[in-house]
This record gives structure tokens, C-alpha cells and sequence, in this order.
């Protein structure tokens, strides 16, 4: 008989990725790092978890489990550190291996699906024979329901050769952008991190979480990562998406193609991101952003 | 002395994108060029030749993905160029139509069969985190699993220390600083360096560094293509582009606020 492996490091992730991995009959959890494995055993699989969640044990351990069970299908949510464990399986095994992925449907001895493709400007829609590797973009799958039976919880040990010698959190500006319904967004048209101000400003007359593009984050570090717009960072479905001082980069505007409304300022009028914008402004952002925020402020809360 | 292996990938250029009238992606319109990330690993090979691997090689390897071979050869060319004007030593390109369009199934399993069959024996292969046309980031990870090496992803600084690298990386929760014994593949991301244009005269002698073109008969184990691409369109977000002016800021300003209360964003 068929069955699936599922991995993941939360609770929410296992259980998305249980609706997909349930179509193929038997399942196997591997979960790593702080998840609460009591819990997940609810779910009426076995469990396997190890209390790593650097991506080589989490390589180790599912190659332990998939050694065992040859399942049919791997599945997890699209994560850093399960495209790093994950690809060493799929390339070990020469098994298909798709990141992002939604629509997934299962025939057979094969699996169909949709993912993002030439940054976020197209979908590709590709077919695979199992045994295969799905990671699932986020939120986009039901999350499964737990079960009568408990499952099994096996505790696993596994030995990295690559030795994690200092290891920091990263520093998080307690910001969910994806969730975010008005998001002021700051590029490098800013001249420092002091003048930001300006777009703070207009963001709390706004009612507006902050964004920025790859370089305020990854380069500058003016904001934290959690605040980073864009393919690399995070993609955004706001109702408005302001550009501040955003010149349009490809990455860029592959985070916000979900965005209903995009404004943009920018000094420069050729700009990739007029291309890209619903209402455009072409202004110094200094002059400008002060005035709109005042007469915002005016006519907001009059 | 181990030699350096960086991999480069002649991707599609999403900037270029072009659709039929039916909306499917028009792939014969749409050029390749190195793929953005990769500059980044190129930079890094150099760097780390020069400050701790002196007298090393640097080979690319790339896999054509993209065909008609016949017709994508320019480019592919042209991609791999920019690699040997940047300080590539040596490249290898594999290019059949027998494997065109390709996925990482094969992509991987070539890369590890033009190092088998050439005898390049790196002490460490270095790619971008992932190519800007399919990115999925998943090839270094499979070349790594199957040449048993340790492998660390999407770092953004590197040192040597005697046969060990050390490495900062961006995972999902952490940044976390690594050591892993030589020889290893590694992922770089944007933030690791920043890649200078070549010089002239580094473009003028790129010209005249091998290029080895291989075909899939030259090689054993690469795996034909597993993936069907069954249909690719274009995603059409139709932005109104409405640029709003006034004679003053002020005026700007307002014209602004009453499109984005017309719009229903905001209520003023």
C-alpha cells in the first residue's frame, strides 16, 4: 500500500501537509526541534521526532524514516531549512522536488501541481512520478483534522557532521507583514535610517505596517528581516501597498502581485516600479511624503 | 591543493517575459542570462582563492536546461563568459537536447557526472541559493548528497581555517555560524559580497579561456528529465498606472487621497 512521509517543525505546517499526505493511505511523521509531539500524535500517526532543527539532522532523521518506510510521497511546507534537508533526500534518491507548491493532485502513480515561476511573473503547471518531494506554499492547503486513535511517539538521536558553533535568533521587529492589510514600504531612495521617520509618520496616520525592499533589510539592516518585501523575503496581499523610494526590482515586485492597490513615489519617473503601480507619484519623497501625511492627517481624523 | 567548482546556470530572464495571445509563457522570445545569485558565488570563488586557496582552479560547471540547444547556444556562451571575465579558470558546459528542458533531477546528476568524468576534485563547489528562473534552490543540496559531502546552505560569509570552512548562515530561524570539514558544497545568497564587473581586459581574455562543451554521450548516470512542464502562463497583474500630478504638493497630495478613497483603501 501507498504511504507518505510528513515533516515539519510546528503543529500548523505538520497538519496542512497531513490533508495532502492522508490521499496516499498510511503516513509517517518525522518532526523536529520545540513542536509538541503529544499533540501531533493526536493526528492517529506515528511520530517520529528528534529535538534538533538544524537542516542536517533533519536530513538524518528523514532519511532514517524514508529508508524504512519508502514512502510515495514527501511532504512538508516550503521552509529554509527543509529545502536544505530536503534537497539532500531528493538528490540521494534522484527524486523529484518542487518548493512553493498549491494544487497539488495525486493520480495514480503520479502528482500534478502548480508553483510560481521566472520571479513570481508566471505559474508553471508540472507533472511528476512518485515517489516525490512537495513542499507546499504556506496557507493555501486546509489544515487536517485530528483522528480518534493516537499515533506512536518515537523519540530519534541523530549525530550532524557539521558542528553549529554559535547560533543567534534572529531579531524580529514583531511584525506579521503577510498579514498586513496597509503596508507603507521604504526603499533606498531613503538617504539614512533616521529619515525613515518620515514613512513611519505616514504609516501611523495610516494605520500601516512597515515594509522595505531587499536592500533596507539584507544590506543596510535599517529594519529587521521580518519587515523585507520581495522573493527572497516576504510576499504581501495588503488591500494597499504604498512604494516609497522603491525603484521596482524584479524580486521586489514579485513579493507584492497580490497586492490589490500599489501606490508608488519615487523621484525617478522612469522608475521600474511605475511600470508596476496603480497610482503613481513622481516627487522627492522628502518633500512629498511630509505633505501627504499632513493632509492625511487632516482629512482622516478631522 | 583542492580547486574550487562554482556553478553557474544560463537561466531564463524573468525580466524579459513574454507572453502568446492565448497568455501561455512564449519561451522562444524569452533570452537566458547568468542567473543573478550565481555573480554572487562567482565573486566568493575568487575571493577565496585569492585569500586562501592561492595557486587553486576555478572551473564552472553548467547544465543547458533551456533548448533548443542549437538555438539557446549564444546565450549559454554568453552566460558562461561572464563567469571566466569574472576569474573562472576552466568551464564546462553540459548542452544536448536529449535533456532539454531539463529539471534538477538531471541538472544535478550532470554536474556530478562532468566532475566524475573530467577528474575535477574540488575542495569546495559554491552556487547561488537559487537561480532566478525556477528558484527552488535545490541543485547544491542534491550534488552535495551525492558526492556524500557536507553541504551548507545559503550562507553569507565564508572563512577557511586550515582545512575547515566556517560559515555564517541565513536558515529559517537563526543565523547560525557553522563548521564543516573540506572538501563541501556550499549556497551562497545576495548578501555574502558584492560582485564587481569584470574589466575590460578581463572581458577581452575570458574569450580565450576553455570553454568544453560536453553531450550527454560523453557522460554516465545523468538522469533524463522526470518533470513535465505541462503549461507555463503568465501571471497578468494589471496595474493602472495612473500617474497623478498637481500643481503643487499640496494638490498632489489630495488628487492622491480622493483616487485611494474612490478606490475604497481608505475612507476620508
Amino acid at each position: 500500500m501507498a504511504s507518505s512521509l510528513v515533516v515539519g517543525g510546528s503543529e500548523d505546517d505538520i497538519a496542512e501537509a497531513l490533508t495532502i499526505a492522508r490521499q496516499l493511505g498510511s503516513v509517517h511523521i518525522v518532526a523536529y526541534g520545540n513542536v509538541n509531539a503529544a499533540s501531533l500524535a493526536e493526528y492517529g500517526h506515528i511520530v517520529y521526532h528528534i529535538a534538533q532543527d538544524d537542516p542536517e539532522s533533519i536530513f538524518k532523521a528523514v532519511k532514517e524514516i524514508y529508508d524504512q518506510v519508502k514512502p510515495s510521497l514527501v511532504v512538508a511546507l516550503t521552509s529554509k531549512n527543509l529545502k536544505d534537508a530536503l534537497s539532500r533526500l531528493a538528490g540521494l534518491y534522484d527524486l523529484p522536488m518542487a518548493t512553493e507548491v498549491f494544487n497539488v493532485k495525486l493520480s495514480g502513480d503520479q502528482v500534478s501541481y502548480t508553483r510560481g515561476f521566472l520571479s513570481g511573473r508566471a505559474l508553471e503547471d508540472d507533472v511528476v512520478p512518485l515517489p516525490a518531494v512537495l513542499l507546499l506554499a504556506a496557507r493555501k492547503t486546509p489544515k487536517a483534522q485530528k483522528s480518534q486513535s493516537k499515533g506512536d511517539v518515537k523519540e530519534l538521536t541523530v549525530t550532524p557532521s557539521i558542528k553549529v558553533v554559535e547560533r543567534r535568533p534572529k531579531e524580529r521587529g514583531g511584525v506579521n507583514i503577510e498579514a498586513a492589510e496597509i503596508i507603507v514600504s521604504v526603499g533606498r531612495g531613503f538617504r539614512s535610517k533616521d529619515d525613515l521617520k518620515l514613512a513611519f509618520d505616514l504609516a501611523e496616520v495610516l494605520n500601516a505596517q512597515i515594509g522595505c525592499s531587499r536592500p533596507v533589510a539584507a544590506d543596510l539592516k535599517w529594519l529587521s528581516e521580518d519587515h523585507w518585501v520581495g522573493l527572497s523575503g516576504h510576499k504581501v496581499a495588503p488591500k494597499l501597498y504604498m512604494a516609497i523610494g522603491i525603484s521596482g526590482a524584479p524580486q521586489h515586485l514579485a513579493g507584492i502581485t497580490d497586492a490589490k492597490l500599489v501606490v508608488a513615489i519615487n523621484n525617478d519617473k522612469s522608475a521600474p516600479i511605475f511600470k508596476n503601480c496603480d497610482y503613481g507619484v513622481v516627487a522627492d519623497l522628502y518633500q512629498f511624503v511630509p505633505v501627504l501625511t499632513k493632509r492625511l492627517r487632516e482629512r482622516l481624523h478631522k | 591543493m583542492g580547486d574550487i567548482v562554482v556553478l553557474l546556470k544560463p537561466a531564463l530572464n524573468p525580466e524579459m517575459i513574454r507572453g502568446t495571445p492565448e497568455g501561455s509563457v512564449d519561451f522562444d522570445y524569452m533570452p537566458l542570462k547568468l542567473s543573478d545569485i550565481d555573480r554572487n558565488a562567482v565573486e566568493e570563488a575568487v575571493r577565496i582563492r585569492d585569500q586562501y586557496l592561492k595557486g587553486s582552479k576555478i572551473y564552472s560547471i553548467s547544465v543547458a536546461t533551456w533548448g533548443p540547444v542549437a538555438k539557446r547556444d549564444k546565450d549559454i556562451k554568453m552566460a558562461v563568459q561572464e563567469g571566466l571575465a569574472k576569474g573562472v579558470d576552466e568551464a564546462y558546459i553540459v548542452e544536448d537536447d536529449l535533456i532539454t528542458p531539463g529539471d534538477q533531477v538531471t541538472t544535478a546528476s550532470a554536474i556530478v557526472a562532468v566532475l566524475r568524468k573530467f577528474n575535477i576534485k574540488p575542495d569546495i563547489i559554491l552556487a547561488g541559493e537559487a537561480t532566478i528562473d525556477g528558484f527552488s534552490g535545490q541543485v547544491a543540496g542534491r550534488v552535495a548528497a551525492k558526492l556524500d559531502l557536507p553541504y551548507v546552505s545559503f550562507a553569507r560569509k565564508i572563512d577557511i581555517k586550515g582545512n575547515t570552512l566556517v560559515a555564517e548562515r541565513d536558515v529559517e530561524d537563526y543565523v547560525e555560524v557553522v563548521e564543516a570539514p573540506l572538501p563541501a558544497v556550499v549556497s551562497v545568497t545576495r548578501e555574502i559580497n558584492s560582485p564587481r564587473p569584470p574589466t575590460l581586459i578581463q572581458i577581452r581574455m575570458a574569450s580565450r579561456k576553455p570553454q568544453h562543451v560536453v553531450k550527454l554521450s560523453d557522460l554516465s548516470d545523468v538522469v533524463t528529465p522526470k518533470k513535465k512542464l505541462s503549461a507555463a502562463r503568465v501571471l497578468a497583474v494589471k496595474r493602472k498606472q495612473v500617474m497623478i500630478e498637481g500643481k503643487t504638493l499640496e494638490e498632489t497630495a489630495d488628487k492622491l487621497i480622493d483616487a485611494l478613497v474612490s478606490e475604497g483603501v481608505i475612507k476620508a
